[in-house]
């Protein structure tokens, strides 16, 4: 039985007529790192909030079909619990800073104290989990003072020291300059290697493809095509479905078409480009 | 005002140690009787209020909130309640057609002074109790996590719109917009002005509703406190003596009457 | 002096049956449903609304307060508790970061919120002329729970700039709390039915998805119409409300 099971699963919002996910069905075990690519529209961000329980929970709206994450149903569970299981971030960071805390090691054991960890423990685990992230050094700054980048670590520390079975991440790093993307993937990349299961909307393919176990590809609800990073998003399926798609596989692509890429399958990165290319 | 926008000043004192609790306690035990008992006892109030001001090593921000906020306010009362409060015999001088009696200012007398005390002694707890603080011990003692959310988080975005306030007044003045012209105009300039506050503020809510729940904000399990808010015995004693004051001043209130 | 004191025993007792209907209705679980994290997410939001809005208009000198605009907004969309709720932490905001003299006010900026709510369940905030008329209510609940707030924290003359009618109404001859009262008739019904217009506004700027996610989203649903034939109607509204201050408030206040 895998880890997060999708049968059947369609949605609409409220006071919508056409649903935003269409007989989704998908199969994910632990400690896979599974990202989603699509175009605008596609349903990624309501994807990301059904694995976090916020649809149909907090969106109400029309479900069908199961939704179940480390054997618990969505359905069955109210948000509270569901929450304790699969933690979330997205795109904008500012958004997430709770407000309620003045610095950042009070906003990381926000989410502890609100589920009633003892205190001493609570220290104990949001030194551990900043130390982890790199962020240490920040904490005893005002969330607000952060740059964009900062402040989404720190969501992200917030959301790990509750320490959370499934991590959902809606474009974590679509805001961010190169450096602040650089720094949130740090992140990310290490909770691959520790083994966590994730689940990561994005459109930088060129991250996608160096640490992703699986790519999903969305397009109006549906899955258009799903397999090996380099499979799915060298793909020209997706190219012809207005997905984002790598400079580096259309240059390729073009050059295979000359007969100036030898090689069959097509780069997605930089490296594999400059590889194909020499040889 | 220091950048976290309250009163608070960061120094160490008995007062700043004592538990937020005792200090509102302290509030209440001078505002009540100020309006509940004999008018006499506010202007004594005033003292003690002076004198906390003192151990909490906080006397010159006290005073100079007592000079700038405070004082032109009671005084403008003051002399307006003198002026043109009805009733009364003993004319003591007249202000044009306006009769100033001597109970007429014996009465704003009282009501200037127990305004002073009120808004005095709640300064002197915003000075010594960082609202983080106070809200947590609060929290603590079973008020809702809830309202420490929106008290802290109100506090914390407030001056992020007021500093963006500040940025649309500025950008708006440059295309022209004027302060000083007829009503119309100047009315007509509030839609411009606070429009984009208000949907930019509000289009927030959803996203942080959904962080602040995916983090357990609706959990139903007893809320912990990172911090822990040290609340002595002699606290405890000093909080019982000050609910016999009340009483007391209201009992003396009653036998009196 | 007695005058003065009874009315502090008014006061508390006022605050006293409106902390215990809090409670009653906080424990009994009525008021949980209006409680959603969206709405405690909005309540900090509608409180720097008021307090923001209020100095722009302080700022650009006109004739209201404007200070309650989130208040009702919350009223609306999440229900009179939570309007109530909003109103009086907004005070204490207020009374913490600007001056302490706004906390004894909390009851009058509770009432503010509740009344938007009450207003709003009765489908009294769907159109313009509706929301004069609910204006018009809140600036009557505002004056009645205010007016003893005024005269036995403040002796009935503060610093506002209304205090001059007070005095004036005074030197004619009137008792205090008829002075107040009148005082308050006079200056309230403008800035409230101003801050419940500028509140519908706002919500008629809003989505229909994003009001749904909202406790009481469906007592903001505009009704459709004419909006000219709709703005006839509330200026004659408008006229016909100063027209019942006029004529009708000085009988009931002894004038």
């Amino acid at each position: 039985m895998a880890f997060i099971n999708l049968t059947n699963l369609t949605y609409k919002y409220p006071l919508t007529e056409t649903p935003v996910l269409q007989n989704i069905n998908l199969q994910i075990n632990e400690g896979e790192f599974v990202a989603v690519v699509g175009p605008n529209g596609a349903g990624k961000s309501t994807l990301c909030y059904t694995l976090a329980g916020f649809v149909p929970h907090f969106f109400k709206g029309e479900l069908t079909g199961s939704v179940e994450v480390a054997g618990a149903s969505l359905l069955e569970s109210t948000l509270d619990e569901w929450v304790l299981n699969v933690g979330l971030a997205f795109q904008n960071p500012f958004n997430q800073i709770s407000g309620a805390k003045y610095s950042v090691f009070e906003e990381i054991a926000f989410g502890l104290e609100n589920i009633g960890i003892p205190r001493e423990e609570i220290k104990v685990r949001v030194e551990e989990a900043m130390v982890r992230t790199g962020i240490r050094e920040l904490a005893d700054r005002s969330p607000y003072s952060l740059s964009g980048g900062q402040q989404q670590r720190v969501a992200l520390t917030s959301i790990l020291v509750m320490k959370p079975k499934l991590l959902v991440l809606d474009e974590p790093t679509s805001q961010m300059d190169p450096i602040g993307t650089r720094e949130v993937f740090g992140v990310i990349r290490k909770m691959a290697e520790e083994g966590m299961t994730v689940v990561l909307v994005e459109h930088k393919v060129e991250w996608i493809a160096n640490f992703a176990d699986r790519v999903v590809a969305l397009k109006g609800g549906e899955i258009l095509l799903e397999g090996k990073p380099n499979e799915v998003l060298t793909s020209e399926l997706l190219s012809e479905n207005g997905f984002g798609i790598s400079r580096y596989t259309s240059a390729a692509r073009e050059a295979q078409k000359r007969g100036l890429w030898k090689k069959k399958q097509l780069p997605v990165t930089l490296d594999e480009a400059v590889e194909g290319f020499k040889s | 005002m220091n950048p976290n926008r309250s009163f608070f000043v960061p120094v160490d004192s008995p007062l700043h140690r004592l538990n937020p609790l005792t200090k509102l306690t302290f509030v209440f035990a001078m505002i009540l009787p100020a309006f509940l008992s004999v008018p006499e006892l506010a202007p004594i109030l005033a003292i003690p209020v002076f004198l906390a001001a003192f151990i909490g090593r906080v006397q010159k921000p006290y005073l100079n909130l007592l000079l700038k906020l405070i004082l032109p306010t009671i005084t403008f009362m003051f002399v307006m309640q003198s002026v043109f409060l009805p009733g009364g015999e003993t004319i003591l001088f007249m202000l044009g057609p306006f009769d100033v009696t001597q109970e007429a200012m014996r009465s704003a007398f009282f009501t200037v002074t127990r305004i002073f005390v009120m808004v005095s002694s709640f300064a002197l707890l915003l000075l010594t109790t960082h609202p983080s603080e106070l809200m947590s011990d609060l929290t603590q003692r079973g008020l809702p996590g809830q309202f420490a959310y929106v008290i802290i988080s109100t506090l914390q975005i407030l001056p992020q719109m007021q500093a963006k306030a500040q940025t649309i007044i500025a950008a708006q003045r440059s295309r022209g917009l004027d302060t000083e012209s007829t009503f119309l105009k100047r009315a007509g300039s509030l839609v411009p002005l606070v429009s984009p506050l208000v949907f930019g503020s509000l289009a927030e809510v959803e996203e942080r509703a959904i962080a602040i729940e995916a983090r357990g904000f609706t959990s139903k399990k007893t809320k912990t406190s990172l911090h822990e808010i040290s609340d002595t015995s002699f606290d405890k004693g000093l909080r019982w003596i000050l609910v016999i004051l009340i009483l007391a001043s209201v009992a003396l209130r009653i036998w009196l009457s | 002096m007695e005058v003065i004191s009874q009315n502090a025993v008014y006061f508390v007792v006022v605050a006293a049956i409106m902390i215990l209907l809090f409670a009653w209705a906080y424990f009994t679980k009525r008021i949980q449903k209006d409680f959603i994290t969206m709405t405690w997410v909005l309540i900090p939001v509608a409180i720097a609304i008021n307090l923001t809005i209020g100095q722009i208009v302080l700022l650009l000198k006109l004739p209201v307060y404007l200070d309650s605009i989130g208040t009702v907004l919350v009223g609306v969309i999440c229900g009179p508790w939570a309007g109530a709720l909003t109103g009086t932490l907004s005070n204490i905001i207020a009374g913490i970061i600007l001056d302490p003299g706004w906390f004894p006010w909390f009851p009058v900026a509770a009432a503010i919120g509740a009344t938007a709510g009450v207003m709003a369940n009765l489908g009294f905030f769907k159109n313009w002329w509706k929301v004069v008329v609910t204006g018009f209510i809140i600036a009557i609940v505002a004056t009645i729970v205010g007016t003893p707030i005024s005269i036995a924290i403040f002796g009935g003359i503060s610093a506002s700039g209304s205090s001059i009618i007070t005095a004036f109404l005074l030197e004619t001859g009137r008792s205090l709390v008829s002075s107040v009262l009148t005082t308050n008739f006079i200056s309230e019904p403008l800035d409230k039915i101003a801050t419940s217009l500028l509140a519908f506004a706002i919500i008629d700027g809003l989505s229909a998805r994003y009001l749904a996610r909202f406790p009481r989203g469906e007592n903001a649903a505009v009704e459709k119409g004419q909006k000219q034939t709709q703005l006839i109607i509330a200026l004659v509204v408008v006229v016909l409300l100063i027209l019942f201050g006029i004529f009708v408030l000085p009988m009931l206040t002894g004038g």
